[in-house]
């Protein structure tokens, strides 16, 4: 009798722990990643740097659109990895959230531009519509349409653990 | 510099912690200089650690934003108050405040355990290395130092406006005593197994500490449900939350931990399970912290956070537990006592206690874990939600408090007699049935759950008063504040059972000067106002509600719009009386210009926060009184 409840209890015990690390290793576990796929919203919104109005037509193809404000801190220790992916040939589109133009215009020749183009989204408009909570968020779009989505600062681990495996299933930047 | 000084302290802490473990464990601890050496180490390492914490609560004060964590928490508008409390808004700082507490309650229990018995530095040593395992995490994974240079923000971040209320800067903390708190039976527990001294009476100076820390838990759950009330604007004060849950588990622990060792410390019948509540009570309180650090469930009190620290937490946890749990099924020979408990005697009533509390404990998890299992099998979120739990906490609850009323009479390791006729209980019985009538035909109580409730509630009431009746007119002896926290159970199962019963809302659509009625009261739109607060703007409503007896109060429910994070909050409006809280929150504008306004009567919600209050009182008179009688 005491020898199962020895055994029980040990066993239960340890049980409990290797279903948690089951579950730890298992890659949904991210709790800022998102699947769903969903339309990109339409929008027209000017350029960061000129009065230049982009609209979907000017997205085409699969790229990122990281969500970027100047007042962000964590998009500051984001930004160093968006450089390297840049470097790498991975297109990047700015999405500058709720920023005053000149603090942006600032803070990009302060510490680097990784995007393609920015987008200068003072209200929060698009955002909104992309059900953006805060900043840095990113997402990988494929021809207009959302297939993975990121609340947080994207690192090394977050690409390869989140964004990777879904850009080798839909084979995307392969001609980079 | 001073940053980097103040990590240093706290690397330099972390190294002497681990050389206390080393000693209490490789040296022989016999020895009384050996003891007073271990005792030494670690008042030294806690202090080192202190003032590295002390550091970064100045650092904070003086806005010094080239620390990461201050600058993504903290703003210079901030008051004081709020500038030291944003260094527990988060996950480093508040992991880093855990910390300061577990080693703090190793260093009262240091410092005032007089004796250099083996038992003491064994204890020291485990209260050491479960600090530096938490230490290590911190260093390692969630650095609070981190500094952002050369160039630091100017005004900083700011920390989520739903914190900014002084009842949330003391909820962490008080919680964080309470868990932490019993690492000090735990540290015990694991002592004894390893001294394997069967003589050993460990429970009875492990008592004062771990009522004291479940006074802490209990006062920390309660701030934090009282908090939910009043600003969530939901209404409710528990919602069955996955991390509310993990607060319940270690205090349904602590609860049956402490009534079996009241039973231990007398002889030692129900060690077992003492030693495996101490344990279990231990690591439901780590298993709370991995919950909430590795971000598995989504919750108002997640953190963000990366998988790196839920594995390393996990592997923390999972090699303390296991440790533990492989030295008490190896001692579990010398736990085993060579008297059998009598049957309804006092040690039994606890037993069934123990069993009733274990099915609580056990449903809980399985609420927690079966969403995460689920997902895990079928990749889909489902959620587990009150329905349930109140499917098992109501019938477990009122048999175990049946049980409770047959162990008042009984005696320690004799067998109750129970004279049927001549019995206090007959009279409470009678009280019980009587109330229970009463609120049934003249106050529309119908649920059956709420008239059990009742009844249970009354008669738990009733023949605790008979027994404070005999004590204080037949100088009939009585643990007092143990009677005292009893009598809140009751009232919190009367309490809630009510507030179940009675509260009732309604959304009302309301324009400026028009009165809608809502149960016999009149509730008039006086006016709107646009305001401004130092760091929020907001739409303020003037409300007059007229009861039927015609008196009259104003009500002013607010929304905010908080600059810096550009989050909206509700702030409630709250008239509390006796017996019932009208509590009015304002939603959003229709298109025609009305206002959707709930309104919602919570009756006894008073009564539920008394309950747990009389409880928490008596755990500190009680700890006080144990206290004396040990110095």
């Amino acid at each position: 009798m005491t020898v199962f409840l020895r055994v029980f209890i040990l066993s239960v015990s340890l049980m409990f722990f290797y279903f948690f690390y089951l579950y730890i290793e298992d890659d949904k576990y991210y709790p800022g990643a998102s699947f769903q796929t969903s339309n990109m919203p339409l929008f027209e919104l000017e350029d960061l740097y000129s009065d230049d109005v982009i609209t979907n037509s000017d997205l085409e193809g699969a790229h990122l659109v990281n969500v970027w404000a100047s007042w962000c801190i964590t998009c500051r220790i984001e930004h160093g990895f968006l450089v390297k992916l840049s470097s790498q040939g991975i297109p990047i589109m700015g999405l500058n959230y709720k920023d005053e133009r000149i603090d942006a215009i600032n803070w990009i020749t302060k510490f680097g531009n990784p995007y393609k183009f920015i987008i200068h989204d003072l209200k929060g408009e698009l955002a909104l519509d992309m059900g953006v909570t805060g900043a840095p968020e990113t997402f990988l779009i494929n021809n207009g349409k959302i297939i993975a989505h990121y609340r947080g600062e994207v690192n090394e681990m977050i690409w390869s653990d989140v964004f990777s495996p879904i850009i080798k299933k839909e084979n995307l930047f392969n001609d980079n | 510099m001073i940053i980097e000084a103040a990590q240093f302290l706290t690397i330099l802490a972390t190294g002497l912690f681990f050389l206390c473990f080393v000693f209490s464990i490789f040296f022989n601890v016999n020895d009384v200089n050996i003891i007073k050496l271990i005792s030494r180490i670690y008042s030294h390492s806690f202090f080192l650690f202190l003032s590295s914490f002390l550091i970064y609560v100045w650092l904070a004060i003086n806005d010094n934003f080239s620390v990461l964590y201050i600058a993504q928490h903290s703003n210079t508008n901030l008051p004081v108050f709020y500038k030291i409390s944003s260094i527990w808004s988060a996950h480093e700082g508040s992991m880093f405040l855990w910390i300061i507490f577990l080693s703090l309650w190793g260093a009262i229990y240091n410092f005032s355990v007089h004796n250099n018995e083996p038992l003491k530095a064994r204890t020291v040593g485990v209260i050491s290395i479960t600090t530096v395992g938490f230490l290590l995490f911190l260093l390692l994974t969630s650095n609070p130092f981190e500094t952002i240079l050369p160039l630091p923000p100017e005004n900083g971040a700011d920390i989520n406006p739903v914190l900014q209320d002084p009842l949330l800067a003391i909820h962490p903390p008080t919680l964080y005593l309470g868990y932490v708190g019993f690492v000090i039976a735990f540290g015990q527990a694991i002592a004894f197994l390893i001294e394997g001294n069967s003589s050993i009476n460990w429970e009875k100076q492990v008592r004062f500490w771990s009522i004291i820390a479940w006074s802490f838990l209990t006062l920390g759950i309660t701030l934090g449900s009282w908090w939910a009330y009043y600003e969530l604007g939901w209404g409710g004060y528990w919602f069955w939350d996955p991390v509310e849950n993990v607060a319940l588990m270690p205090w349904l622990a602590a609860t049956a931990f402490i009534h079996s060792l009241s039973a231990s410390s007398k002889s030692s019948i129900l060690r077992i399970w003492t030693i495996l509540l101490s344990i279990l009570v231990f690591s439901l309180s780590l298993f709370g912290a991995f919950i909430v650090r590795s971000g598995i469930i989504d919750s108002v009190h997640s953190f963000a956070n990366d998988p790196e620290r839920g594995l390393y937490l996990l592997a923390f946890i999972g090699i303390l537990v296991m440790t533990s749990l492989i030295l008490f099924s190896y001692r579990f020979t010398i736990l085993i006592s060579n008297k059998r408990i009598v049957s309804l005697s006092k040690e039994s009533f606890i037993s069934i206690n123990n069993i009733f509390f274990g099915t609580l404990i056990f449903s809980t998890m399985l609420g927690v874990m079966y969403p995460l299992i689920y997902e895990f099998i079928y990749d889909q979120k489902i959620s587990v939600g009150a329905p349930f739990y109140n499917a098992i906490f109501v019938p477990i609850t009122l048999l175990a408090c049946l049980f409770l009323l047959f162990s008042i009479e009984s005696k320690w390791q004799s067998k109750l007699k129970f004279a049927f006729l001549n019995n206090p209980l007959i009279i409470s019985f009678v009280f019980s049935l009587f109330i229970t009538f009463l609120s049934f035909k003249f106050y529309s109580v119908s649920r059956a759950w709420t008239l059990a409730s009742l009844f249970i509630g009354s008669l738990i009431i009733s023949r605790y008063i008979i027994v404070i009746y005999a004590y204080i007119f037949h100088r009939k002896f009585v643990n007092i504040y143990s009677v005292l926290a009893h009598l809140g159970l009751g009232l919190l199962i009367i309490s809630i059972a009510l507030n179940n019963d009675f509260s009732s809302e309604r959304a009302l659509n309301i324009k400026i000067n028009e009165t809608e009625t809502y149960k016999n009261h009149e509730i008039t739109f006086n006016n709107l106002q646009l305001t401004e607060g130092p760091n929020y703007e907001s739409v303020k409503a003037d409300f007059i509600i007229e009861n039927k007896n015609g008196n009259k109060f104003s009500l002013n429910p607010e929304k905010r719009k908080y600059f810096v994070r550009g989050q909206i909050t509700t702030e409630t409006a709250i008239h509390a009386s006796l017996l019932k809280d009208i509590y009015l929150t304002i939603g959003d504008q229709l298109d025609d210009g009305s206002w959707i306004v709930n309104v919602q009567f919570n009756y006894f919600i008073r009564w539920i926060w008394f309950s747990a209050t009389l409880m928490i009182i008596s755990g500190l008179f009680l700890a006080r009184s144990l206290n004396r009688v040990h110095s």
